[in-house]
């Protein structure tokens, strides 16, 4: 294949490490305003979400189109073992990815002006971004394993990447911890299904397991690799280290991880665990008669455990939280068992329901971080009694986290209601034990209303107790640095916060324009074009 | 301006013409092969406008009606407080009504009813602080509440009906979408549940008798007269109440009633008209004998369609929203100068109110049915067209009689409030002296005059004709039946001057005549004006009975459910205490969680859920 056929479909990926490449250059040059490396950030990843829409067929800009059609859902001839392929499902994830990039990366022009390290931190947003688009590509698991830890390195130093907030640090510290941990677990995983099978292409996989079986060998190693991946997908037991690190981080950070980085396990899982597991039909065995047999419903029940664990235990805690952050970060592994009841069910309307609630969270989730760091900016508190009066001191953005919150809790009208819609119709139209995991979705749902509206409540109807505590450039004349644009929240985070609540009621008044195309890249991935 | 729009109207929606802009809202597909789900053929949610003959007409009346109450308010509402409140309901109540008739599917249509009814609910208690008006908005919301859970029952048991009949006859034929010519189509099929369809119909009609006020949920419209009488005029005797009898009309176009559902429509209808009817004739309160005037009115137009006059019933529904919205403005403007809305304190109201007096008695002839104002053209069809179904079924016999003894009624109870209000000289001297309102308040009433004048004969425009003929493809106007309808209109004619002349006779000198002590009178009064305590039973019910239930729910509540929440509550708090302490903080504790969640997930996939997917067969 010609260099330009190589690098013609990849031009997503080419475009974002340019553009790291690039910053890292201008940092070492002295080019370091935060202006100039964030346009250019942006930039990079608003070219690559056109390319990837225009690939996906949503823009009618056929020069943007960097995927020949005849690439796009194709399955590889048998034998031919790609580390890549071009999946639809793989396109939708990229443009979610680079969604929620875009909207960190614009949010984070508005930090503070005088902090240092700018470039090194849109340098790592966009490298983690790039491992993020490599993951939604794989057809390998060396392939995909390499690419989360590339998205994994970057996001452990930018946890902790301004290097004087002792929190900040010590949550980079666990998070590098755990994660090496779960990243060594996942690599033994895939030797384990090397040593069994003799490959590790996820096609290949899918075509032997369908002739040999599972043997002892391959269990083990596919149950250590969910060990793994659960990890990033912050799982129930897995999940401890998500509330310390997304509280400890900075905000926007939190915005990315959680939003963001988070998906990348989402999307592993698919891959993993559709293709050569799911899909099989190997033989009417048994585990324990010694003849072939089927994998797929003992992993949907496991992963239907997991799901039910991962909702049940995320509410629950986040019930007691009184801190808003560690609140959104338990909210955020409860939506994690949302996203896995898709995995579980495994039909392709479960996973378009699942890619919605991936495309929700994505808004909700990094549009609420967002929220905190503008509320931080003009002085509010991290408690959440900190939040008293919102609504008539700064009532936008009170409207637009009041908004945010609505979907996470799953109220009509909001991307939300939508995404648990489709997902909990599709567990229905599956019948059998599916049904209760709809219904356990529904009682979490309800559940997590507690929670959400306990936040509504603080914010609109508690009176503030008292002003907010004068900021630096509120004086006039006083030194410092000048306040923000936007009311003291800052143009950046205005904008960023105001395009994910756009978006949270546009698709929740009509999903279909955005719910067709995903619902048709679900029904290629499960037709075999992985 | 409304003759020209109906022209238009009328010209471009000829016989058979509609307009219907569609978009899926939400597809979910049909489970794969081999995975028998329970939507065989997937199932789409559709939103969409539709313009049909039925839609055009209500489109008019809510547009021209809403702008003129929305001048008139200008003045009327000046000196409230809250007005930002106002006019943000106002519009919203008019987005959603006319969401309402451009809906396009059955689901679409019940979001809308909604919304109407909450901005029915906050404009009733625009007035919250007084206690009347806050329990007459709860008291609306509560009743036409009871109506809503029918219609959505309805919904339900239509899509049973239909939507278990095969692919085609899935989402889109079961009426949810109103497509053009399903009434024939659906006629065509095997047909459905003959009980279960019946069911549904008299669910859809329990939803539009809440909305409408019809018998035995019209309790509310009266008591929602504490709302401002713009409010009056616009959602509760033009456009929202007008919104049941358009259900029904949609209803009867898309998916036809059966027989049954038919006498219970007319039965309805008839009695409804009667009984509103007594009511106002005994009312001290100028608004509600308006009121019940719009309840006995919308009872016309029930009788209609369920007689099959569908496209009659929504004549009476273009004419009366005119004059009714007509008497409301008259009347809010007589209580804008005098601030009284008691009849027996006004009087002599004519000399200082000559433009008020003027329009309140055109809006009076036109809602008795005398030519050649709006009323009669479409009263005298109306009663015309029911009593054409009287040989076929002889069934409908006693409600067309009383609906034709209400005319009678109807000139009697209009007139003696105009004579009241306007004629003699004035009875209270501690009232202000009333004058006509500004412009803003004289111009819709001078509109909406000519239009009570001539909205009737809008029949004879062949545009509009056309409209009425051929609208939804079912029974248009009657054709003419000569002699008879000519007797059925003398009779009519003359029963409602009757009623006028009785008015005259007792109240024309504006003076007070004392009520005959005669007992059978004065207790027939006593039980009109306790609305044949229908409402006391409704307190009755809900003091004795309901509070009963609610006793004994109370007590499991407290005894049975508060103990095993509590318990649980004890159980759990102490979990999640627990499950607190997990979050230790030490990365070790984490990563021994990682080792932990490994074996547990380990165990999990290789003893536990092997072990039950051999044993029960899994999913």
């Amino acid at each position: 294949m010609s260099f330009a056929g190589t690098v013609g479909p990849l031009v997503p990926e080419v475009i974002v490490l340019a553009a790291a490449l690039l910053v890292f250059l201008l940092d070492v040059a002295g080019a370091r305003r935060r202006e100039l490396v964030g346009a250019i950030s942006i930039a990079a990843l608003a070219g690559a979400l056109l390319v990837v829409l225009a690939d996906l067929g949503f823009l009618p800009l056929a020069a943007l189109r960097g995927l020949p059609p005849s690439v796009l859902n194709a399955v590889p001839a048998a034998g031919s073992a790609p580390l890549y392929t071009f999946g639809s499902l793989g396109l939708v994830f990229q443009g979610l990815f680079l969604l929620a990039a875009l909207l960190v990366a614009t949010a984070s022009l508005s930090r503070a002006s005088d902090e240092r390290g700018a470039p090194i931190y849109y340098g790592l947003l966009l490298l983690a971004t790039l491992g993020m688009l490599l993951v939604a590509l794989a057809s390998d698991l060396i392939f995909l394993l390499l690419a989360i830890e590339v998205t994994s390195l970057a996001t452990y130093v930018l946890v902790g990447y301004t290097r004087r907030d002792a929190r900040a640090l010590e949550a980079a510290m666990k998070f590098y911890i755990v994660g090496a941990l779960s990243s060594t677990l996942s690599f033994f995983g895939a030797s384990l299904l090397f040593g069994a099978y003799g490959t590790t292409n996820l096609y290949a996989l899918r075509a032997v397991a369908g002739s040999v079986g599972y043997p002892v060998l391959a269990l083990l190693g596919y149950g250590i690799l969910l060990a793994g991946l659960a990890f990033k997908t912050t799982l129930v037991p897995f999940h401890a280290w998500a509330v310390d690190v997304y509280d400890g981080a900075p905000h926007e950070v939190s915005a990315f991880l959680a939003g963001g980085t988070k998906k990348i396990g989402v999307f592993a899982l698919f891959l993993v665990f559709l293709g050569p597991v799911l899909y099989v039909k190997a033989g009417g065995g048994s585990p324990f008669s010694g003849a072939p047999f089927d994998l797929g419903p003992t992993v949907q029940l496991t992963l239907a455990v997991l799901a039910v664990v991962t909702m049940t235990v995320g509410n629950v805690l986040a019930l007691l939280q009184a801190e808003m952050k560690r609140m959104l970060a338990y909210s955020s592994i409860s939506q994690a068992g949302y996203m896995l009841i898709g995995i579980a069910i495994g039909t392709s309307p479960a996973l378009a329901g699942a890619t919605l609630q991936v495309a929700a969270h994505v808004l909700m989730k990094s549009g609420a971080f967002l929220v905190v760091a503008a509320a931080a900016a003009i002085g509010v508190g991290p408690k959440i009694v900190d939040w008293q009066g919102l609504g008539t001191r700064r009532p936008w953005l009170a409207v637009a986290f009041a908004l945010m919150l609505l979907s996470l809790a799953g109220v009509p009208l909001t991307v939300g209601f939508v995404s648990k819609f489709v997902l909990f119709s599709a567990a229905v139209q599956a019948r059998g034990f599916f049904v209760w995991l709809a219904v356990a979705g529904l009682l979490n749902s309800a559940l997590s209303v507690f929670y959400y509206a306990r936040v509504l409540k603080v914010i609109f109807f508690e009176p503030a107790p008292g002003p907010l505590p004068a900021r630096a450039g509120d004086v006039v004349g006083a030194a410092g640095p000048t306040p923000l644009g936007a009311g003291g929240i800052g143009y950046g985070r205005a904008v960023a916060i105001g395009v994910a609540a756009v978006l949270i009621v546009a698709i929740g008044l009509y999903p279909q324009p955005i719910l067709g195309p995903i619902q048709s890249a679900a029904a290629h991935f499960v037709a075999g074009g992985a | 301006m409304a003759v020209g729009v109906l022209i238009a109207l009328g010209e471009s929606l000829s016989p058979g013409t509609y307009t219907d802009v569609r978009f899926t809202w939400l597809h979910l597909p049909a489970p794969p092969p081999g995975h028998p789900g329970a939507f065989p053929n997937g199932f789409s949610l559709v939103m969409g406008t539709l313009v049909d003959p039925l839609s055009a007409l209500m489109l008019v009346v809510v547009t021209v009606v809403g702008f003129l109450v929305m001048l008139y308010s200008i003045e009327y509402m000046r000196k409230e407080r809250g007005l930002p409140r106002y006019y943000a309901e106002l519009s919203l109540f008019l987005a959603a009504m006319n969401g309402l008739v451009l809906a396009d599917n059955l689901l679409e249509f019940f979001l809308f009813w909604e919304l109407v009814g909450l901005c029915s609910y906050f404009l009733i208690g625009f007035h919250y602080e007084r206690p009347a008006a806050a329990s007459a908005a709860k008291e609306a919301f509560l009743v036409t509440r009871v109506g809503d859970v029918m219609f959505l029952l309805g919904i339900f048991l239509y899509f049973a009906v239909y939507g278990a009949k095969g692919p085609g006859l899935g989402w889109a034929a079961s009426g949810f979408l109103f497509v053009q010519g399903n009434h024939a189509f659906l006629a065509g099929v095997p047909a459905g549940n003959p009980t279960l369809l019946t069911v549904a119909g008299i669910m859809i009609l329990g939803g539009a008798a809440g909305k409408s006020a019809q018998f035995p949920l019209d309790v509310w419209l009266p008591d929602a007269m504490e709302g401002p009488t713009t409010v009056s005029a616009l959602i509760h005797a033009a456009t929202m109440v007008a919104a049941g009898v358009y259900l029904l009309a949609v209803t009867s176009v898309f998916l036809g009633f059966t027989a049954f559902d038919s006498l219970l429509i007319v039965a309805l209808g008839g009695i409804t008209t009667f009984f509103a009817a007594t009511m106002a004739v005994v009312q001290p309160d100028i608004k509600r004998v308006i009121a019940y005037s719009t309840i006995s009115q919308l009872g016309y137009m029930v009788l209609a369609v369920g007689a099959g006059f569908t496209m009659v019933g929504l004549y009476h529904l273009f004419t009366h929203a005119f004059f009714k919205a007509l008497l409301f403005l008259a009347a809010g403007a007589v209580i804008h100068a005098v601030g009284t809305q008691d009849l027996f304190r006004m009087g002599g109201l004519r000399k200082r109110m000559p433009l008020t007096a003027a329009a309140f008695a055109i809006g009076g002839l036109a809602l008795a049915g005398i030519p050649p104002f709006a009323g009669f053209w479409s009263k005298d069809d109306l009663l015309a067209g029911v009593y054409s179904t009287l040989g076929s079924h002889p069934a409908y016999w006693p409600f067309f009689l009383l609906a034709f003894a209400t005319v009678f009624l109807t000139g009697y109870y209009i007139f003696r409030a105009w004579f009241l209000a306007f004629s003699g000289e004035p009875r209270d001297p501690s009232l202000h002296a009333g004058h006509e309102g500004p412009w803003e308040m004289t111009v819709p009433l001078v509109i909406l005059s000519a239009l009570a004048v001539v909205a009737g004969l809008f029949v004879y425009l062949p545009g509009f004709q056309a409209l009425l003929l051929h609208g939804g493809g079912v029974a248009g106007i009657p054709p003419v039946y000569g002699t008879t309808q000519l007797l059925l209109s003398a009779v009519g004619v003359s029963l409602a001057g009757g009623g006028i002349l009785v008015a005259w006779a007792l109240w024309g000198s504006g003076r007070i005549v004392p009520t005959p002590s005669a007992a059978p009178a004065a207790g027939m009064r006593r039980v009109l004006l306790a609305r044949y305590g229908i409402k006391s039973a409704y307190d009755w019910l809900g003091a004795t009975g309901v509070y009963t239930v609610a006793r004994a729910a109370d007590f499991f509540d407290r005894f049975v459910i508060d103990g095993a929440v509590h318990g649980f509550e004890r159980a759990f708090g102490d979990l999640s205490e627990r499950m607190r302490r997990i979050q230790t903080g030490l990365v070790s504790d984490y990563a021994s969680y990682v080792v932990g969640g490994l074996l547990v997930v380990a165990a999990l996939l290789l003893v536990v859920a092997p072990y039950l997917v051999g044993r029960f067969g899994g999913g």
